[in-house]
């Protein structure tokens, strides 16, 4: 049993009746959408047309946002819906950056994430969902995918169907027949500040003025089709909280990695900077971390839930458990350190190079599973944050070094330390910005960092003043070295901004 | 599960697919459990009584289904009624935003009268009994004084009121109906009716090979829903769709062909489709020979020619020859060979050619009404009249029940209704009002509007302003409506009525070859008497459900019409008493008892099949198919008994008895015929050249106002096509849907590149658009989707208040400044858009959008045509680039510009009295007939 939809856009006159019957049928509130009607126009008069897509939740068999979810707020049933369950959602927002579609939002009156769910109230009674009876065409066809004698099944046996973004993988089951494809596909439209008989939200707007910067030559062909009707969809669900707790991250991370690192390669003994303050950091980081990751949830009250309502295939779950042993390590290097046992730390060595390296790691796999940002999905993002937490972890420890009075002897063997991060992470970054991309929005995004509206931050704040400035000033001295560290690390974190801006600024639909 | 046959329509729903049903079965309707969707997953019970009604927000008379919650007494929603014929279970937006309309936080609830200057904003609320006891006494003392010329009622939205205020107005003895048609239909109204005598076409759109369309109904119209759903399902069956309108509609989006002409050339472009027909013999000659009146034609035009068809076929061909295709592309910039293309498609049809024009450029031109005969023509010639596939004339495909008791028509003309200029006019001149009164042509002592928007939807609605607000012309003005509106701020009184499903209709449409009724009843009053609870009136129902006082209106006119003659002594009461208890007051529902009872054919039989009252079967089910497969009508004989002692004329073959005309005899049998002074299809229109317009006795081409000879590009000019719809609106009345409203909110001009290049400005830029009498400042749309030389608006937008906190829909209006600057000068600005606002519903708050939209129509001077009497909407316009001074939104109307533009187009028209010192043809249609005597021009009014 897999309900699915067949939605036949030759049928389809874009009436908007779908919408409204929905908000109807599931009181959704203003500014929100659990289905819409997206128009596109092409050519030139007398030779223009206009077509209709009608997108919504595809109930895909393989769903990301059911994979990222970390409370199984959003679950699949066993008749293939995709439901929702709002008493379990904690707001994290990472449904609506897995699902490649635009399908999620969070509502104003509950905080928590809503979608189609297919009307899973109604079809509990036997009936179907509101948009299929509301439907003057008869255009959303509603059944079992699996039942061969189903209308559904015997269109999708026997129709030319199509589905929006087949190539992320997520077996959609949402089928389009006689569709355009430009009205499904995002990168085949020129977007519009203002539409036929509707404004943009002002957020919105702001989004695709920057976008529409960005955007290369390849835009002036006529082909493409220009958007003039669509909704608006929360831009960038992850702002400044998310790229702050990467950085943050990255510090917690670094400190006693870097630290740990020197100890086993017998550069540090662990004396007051590697054994007390590089754990103190590790430990105020991730709680500044955690900190911030709470923040940012839509419902911070539920936090918890995280553990005890933890879906294992989520990396927001595992990030959590990571975090904490991580942070139960570091207390224990700090106990050992105070307990001058440093037989003690060379036996938590391994641990904390282990969880340091996953604490920083982790989130690329966690941005992997936000499978609806393609700029996200490079293979260059864990050497990144491994190599990101490697310099952050040096830059911090050298102007706390110098603030401790230690040795120049080990100051320059943190100089070098920092330096070959530095040097690996500016590898990493121009590989991943200017090397092969893997699709149009890859490049897009790319785009947006190295020429678009965010070229200054990247040219000025990440490589002048984060990358070149500190890889020379690190030779000069201890004040060299210091300010080197200090521009580096807020080279970080303008880094991890514009790259988490970046991610979410091309349109999903 | 399995669904009841509830009804012959319900027979047609496809099985449910997978499994799932697409309603609850019928005989679970009184008590329906579903689950809460917000509580949802949790399984939270709600019990829910589901009861019919009928959408009210276009003319379509869609089925509703409302979900009344058993124990809140809230409707949670509205969804299609399954069993209804024409909507067959389903709707556009607007059906579900009904909701809104209900729940909107922003309407009236209780009466309300001026307090202070009329137009200055202050209210008070006030009793029923009070409001209906003042306006009861003036019109009491009107009627006793003989001034029954100055009650009229002007309304927007009609239904089956036509039938029952006839049945008011008849009995109060005046001539008092205004409609909104003239600003609307009319033009194609009389193009069909020269033809066939009936005013609109039915097009049997499911059956049809070829569906050639001038109007969107796709998207809007009459009747959207029901007509989009058969035109694409005839679609996917590999019928052609050919849509005929200057910008893409979303309907010419879906067409085979989209041609878009030059606005004002569409006849010319029909007559070459015609002419391709004629000249090469592609037509139903059988048809065209026995349906035609060409023996009149040639009788009275070519007495040079013998009386035979083929002569007439020859003078066809003449007549017609200079619409060729290379003509019409001159005429309208339509590619030649694309109307080759559709004339063979046309020609293929044969006679399953579905057609449908309604306003569209019939409403937009000077003669708009020949391009409605020009359609027309086209389906006469193909023979595709009231066939499988065809188009029907409209009133065959309605089932119009009689009433209890229908009063006598009252001997009174009212020339402020129809003035002498415009005998031919196909309804009211009731945008030419305030010129009218400005004339002197008289007062009105008690003016009613209802769910009528006259000074946002009328042209030159600052004139409107000015005639509402000069106590004089209008004595008394109660505005019948559920929701604020531009109109009611200069009102006397405010009278809340209830929205769709507060209120009683009986309604029919011509959704299809098919005769059905619907009907319009109050569900919270239904849900309520169902529990056990009675009520004398509806809008104690609708205040013990909470809704307020708002009134059923119905009812209105039943109290009222006791309140004018309590005694009876007017011979006015015996209307409205019960006609099961003699001598009572006349209760709503008796009314509609007494119809069911005895006026539909069939329904107390399927009622008594299911054991219940023909009442309580349409209480239950909504609707009742009459008939089904409608073709053919004239075709059918006359029945034998009136054929009885009737005559047939030799010459026109008319059969007539006691001086009223039965049918006609074609080929030596007497047929049904048509409503014509023939009884055929009037190729010829002996009325049109008796009421002094020979030259458009045929179908032809009139060249618009707007003809593109008519503008000079390079001054600047262009046409201004006002007239389009949107989807998801309404005209004023979707102002309180706020689903609606997010979708659609503001009205861009539409501006082709090439226009774009030349002015200088690009989407979003603002652009000042002048007509003869002010300008509106507007942003614009730069589209592909536009003819070059032609600017569009939509027509819905541009709601305005002028006040921060009451006078409109917070949802939809902007807060403007309006002021006269001279006296007639007139300048609106917005102070600012659509807000955000503090209400009892949170969406309130969420209001994202800003703009409200432009209104265009304040600055467009009455345009009547000087046959139809329908206002040409489309201006020739200037437009440039705004000064500095100039803001989105501003207007700017001169009216004493509006009044000599008035002038000017009055002159153009060809007064009565026409033949007999008549003020109109006896036989051609009018809303509500007055008595024949009242036709007779006397040398006065």
């Amino acid at each position: 049993m897999r309900y699915g939809f067949v939605i036949d856009q030759r049928k389809c006159i874009g009436c908007h009746a779908c919408t409204v019957a929905c908000k109807e049928e599931n009181r959704v509130p203003l500014g929100a959408f659990r289905t819409w009607v997206k128009y596109v126009e092409r050519g030139t008069f007398p030779d223009t047309r206009r077509y209709f897509a009608v997108l919504r939740c595809n109930h895909c068999d393989s769903a990301p946002c059911v994979t990222i979810c970390p409370t199984v707020a959003l679950y699949r049933r066993a008749d293939g819906i995709v439901d929702f369950d709002g008493a379990r959602c904690i707001g994290c927002k990472s449904c609506m950056q897995a699902c490649p579609y635009d399908a999620l939002y969070i509502d104003p009156d509950t905080h928590t994430a809503a979608k189609c769910n297919y009307c899973a109230h109604r079809v509990e009674v036997g009936l179907e969902p509101a948009c299929v009876i509301v439907c003057p065409e008869q255009a959303i066809v509603a059944g079992d995918l699996d039942n061969p004698s189903a209308t559904i099944a015997r269109l999708v046996a026997t129709e030319q169907v199509q589905v929006r973004k087949p190539e992320q993988g997520t077996r959609p089951k949402v089928f389009y027949l006689g569709a355009d494809a430009s009205a499904l596909s995002p990168t085949l439209q020129k977007t519009s500040e203002r539409f036929m008989w509707a404004q943009r939200s002002a957020d919105d707007l702001d989004l695709v003025r920057m976008v529409a910067a960005a955007h290369d030559s390849v835009e002036a062909d006529g082909t493409l089709s220009r958007s003039v009707y669509d909704v608006s969809h929360l831009p960038r669900p992850w702002g400044w909280r998310v790229a702050a707790y990467l950085w943050t991250k990255s510090i917690a991370a670094g400190a006693l990695l870097v630290s740990a690192l020197g100890l086993l390669a017998g550069a540090a003994e662990g004396g007051r900077l590697t054994g007390l303050v590089a754990p103190i950091v590790t430990v105020l980081f991730l709680a500044l971390t955690t900190a911030l990751l709470i923040g940012d949830l839509k419902r911070p009250d539920r936090f918890h839930y995280i553990l005890t309502k933890g879906n294992r295939t989520s990396w927001l779950v595992w990030g959590a458990w990571i975090l904490m042993a991580y942070g139960a390590v570091a207390l224990a290097w700090l106990l050992a350190a105070l307990a001058d046992h440093v037989g003690l730390l060379w036996l938590l060595a391994i641990p904390a190079i282990v969880l340091g390296a996953a604490a920083a790691g982790y989130s690329a796999f966690l941005f992997r599973q936000a499978e609806g940002r393609d700029f996200w999905q490079s293979p260059l993002l864990l050497p990144q944050l491994l190599v990101a937490a490697l310099v952050a972890g040096a830059a911090c420890l050298i102007p706390l070094h110098v603030m401790l009075g230690g040795e120049p002897g080990k100051l320059a063997a943190l100089a070098l330390a920092f330096s070959a991060s530095l040097v690996l992470y500016a590898m990493v970054l121009l590989a991943e910005l200017f090397g092969a991309h893997s699709g149009l929005d890859v490049r897009r995004a790319a785009h947006l960092i190295t020429r678009g509206p965010l070229r200054r931050g990247f040219w000025v704040g990440v490589v002048g003043g984060g990358l070149a400035l500190p890889l020379i000033l690190v030779w000069f001295g201890t004040p060299g070295a210091v300010l080197a560290s200090v521009l580096a690390l807020v080279g970080l974190w303008i880094y991890e901004d514009l790259w988490v801006k970046a991610g979410q600024s091309l349109p999903l639909s | 599960m399995t669904i009841e046959p509830l009804h012959p329509a319900a027979r047609e729903l496809p099985a449910p697919a997978g499994g799932l049903a697409s309603y609850p079965p019928v005989e679970r309707w009184s008590d329906w459990v579903e689950y809460d969707p917000v509580a949802w997953p949790r399984k939270v019970e709600r019990r829910y009584a589901l009861i019919p009604t009928i959408c009210f927000n276009c003319e379509a008379a869609c089925g509703l289904l409302a979900y009344v919650d058993k124990q809140t007494l809230q409707i949670q929603k509205f969804e299609g009624n399954p069993t209804h014929p024409g909507s067959r279970g389903r709707n556009c937006a607007k059906g579900p935003a009904t909701l809104n309309q209900v729940y909107d936080p922003e309407r009236i609830r209780q009466p309300l009268r001026r307090v202070g200057p009329r137009g200055g904003g202050h209210w008070e609320p006030v009793s029923w009994d009070e409001a209906l006891d003042d306006i009861a006494g003036r019109i009491r003392r009107a009627l006793l004084e003989g001034r029954q010329k100055e009650i009229m009622y002007h309304l927007g939205r009609p239904g089956h009121e036509l039938v029952y205020l006839q049945r008011v107005f008849h009995a109060w003895g005046i001539d008092g109906h205004n409609s909104h048609t003239n600003v609307c239909s009319a033009s194609a109204r009389a193009g069909y009716a020269f033809w066939h005598g009936m005013d609109r076409p039915s097009p049997d759109h499911a059956n049809a090979r070829v569906i050639l369309l001038l109007s969107s109904h796709l998207e809007t119209g009459h009747y959207f829903n029901p007509h989009a759903q058969r035109i694409m399902e005839a679609k996917m069956r590999g019928a052609q769709v050919c849509v005929i309108d200057t910008r893409l509609s979303n309907t010419a989006s879906m067409a085979d062909w989209w041609l878009s002409p030059w606005p004002g050339s569409e006849a010319a472009l029909l007559l070459a489709i015609a002419n391709l027909l004629v000249q090469e013999g592609r037509y139903d000659r059988e048809f065209v020979r026995r349906w035609t009146n060409w023996e009149e034609y040639l009788r009275s035009e070519r007495p040079d020619l013998p009386v035979t068809f083929r002569a007439f076929e020859g003078a066809l061909r003449e007549l017609y020859a200079a619409y060729t295709p290379e003509f019409a592309e001159a005429e309208s910039g339509v590619e030649a060979v694309k109307i080759r293309e559709v004339a063979r498609a046309v020609g293929r049809a044969g006679s399953a050619l579905a057609t449908h024009i309604w306003r569209n450029t019939a409403a937009g031109n000077l003669g708009g009404w020949q391009v409605a005969r020009a359609l027309e023509w086209i389906v006469v010639l193909m023979g595709a009249v009231s066939t499988e596939g065809g188009t029907a004339p409209s009133a065959w495909n309605k089932a119009i029940p009689a009433p209890p008791m229908m009063p006598p028509p009252g001997k009174v003309w009212s020339e402020l209704l129809m003035p002498r200029e415009y005998p031919l006019a196909f309804f009211e001149m009731s945008f030419l009002l305030p010129h009218l009164l400005r004339e002197g042509r008289g007062k009105l002592a008690m003016y009613f509007t209802r769910v009528y928007n006259p000074v946002w939807t009328n042209p030159d609605g600052m004139s409107w302003v000015e005639m509402l607000g000069d106590e004089a012309k209008v004595e008394r003005h109660a505005c019948l409506t559920p929701v604020w509106s531009e109109t009611a701020w200069f009102a006397d009184y405010v009278l809340p009525m209830g929205v769709g499903s507060e209120r009683h209709d009986l309604m029919s449409q011509e959704t299809h070859a098919a005769r059905w009724i619907g009907f319009r009843q109050p569900v919270l009053r239904v849900a309520l008497e169902r529990q056990g609870k009675t009520f004398d009136w509806t809008w104690q129902a609708h205040e013990a459900a909470g809704l307020g006082q708002v009134w059923e209106e119905d009812e209105f006119w039943i109290a009222l019409s006791w309140r004018i003659d309590p005694d009876g002594a007017l011979g006015i009461r015996k209307y409205f008493e019960s006609p099961y208890r003699p001598g009572q007051m006349l209760r709503v529902e008796e009314f509609y008892r007494w119809i069911f009872e005895h006026s539909v054919a069939g329904l107390p039989e399927a009622a008594r099949a299911e054991g219940l009252t023909p009442l309580a079967y349409m209480r239950k089910y909504g609707s009742f198919l009459v008939e089904d497969g409608v073709y053919r009508t004239h075709e059918q004989p006359v029945p034998a008994p009136d054929l009885e002692g009737a005559i047939v004329d030799p010459v026109t073959k008319v059969a007539a008895k006691n001086g009223a005309a039965v049918g006609v005899e074609i080929d030596g049998q007497v047929c049904l015929g048509f409503p014509t002074p023939s009884r055929k299809l009037e190729f010829f229109s002996a009325t049109l050249k008796a009421w002094k317009w020979p030259e458009q006795a045929v179908p032809g081409y009139i060249r618009s106002h707007v003809a593109r000879g008519e503008i000079d590009r390079d001054r600047g000019e262009m046409v201004l096509l006002p007239t389009f719809r949107l989807p998801t609106l309404i005209h004023t009345r979707s102002g309180n849907a706020k689903w609606l409203y997010e979708i659609s909110h503001t009205n861009p001009l539409w501006l082709h590149p090439e226009d774009a290049a030349r002015v200088g400005v690009t989407t979003d830029d603002l652009l000042k658009v002048a007509t003869r009498i002010g300008y509106f400042v507007d942003r614009v749309w730069v589209t592909e989707a536009i003819r070059p030389g032609v600017v569009a608006c939509s027509h819905h937008l541009g709601r305005w208040r002028l006040s921060e906190d009451a006078g409109g829909e917070r949802w939809s209006t902007a807060l403007v400044d309006l002021r006269q600057t001279a006296p007639g000068q007139w300048r609106m600005r917005q102070i600012h858009g659509v807000r955000p606002f503090q209400s009892d519903d949170r969406d309130s708050q969420r209001i994202w959008w800003e703009e409200a939209g432009v209104h265009q129509n304040l600055t467009f001077p009455v345009q009547p045509d000087p046959v139809s009497g329908q206002h040409c909407w489309h201006q020739k316009v200037t437009v440039s680039r705004p000064g500095p001074d100039d803001r989105y939104g501003d207007i700017f109307v001169d009216t004493a510009k509006s009044f000599e533009v008035y002038r000017e187009w009055l002159a153009l028209a060809r007064p009565a009295p026409g033949p007999g010192g008549l003020r109109r043809p006896l036989w051609l249609p009018r809303a509500f007939k007055p008595d024949p005597s009242a036709y007779r021009l006397e040398g006065g009014a």
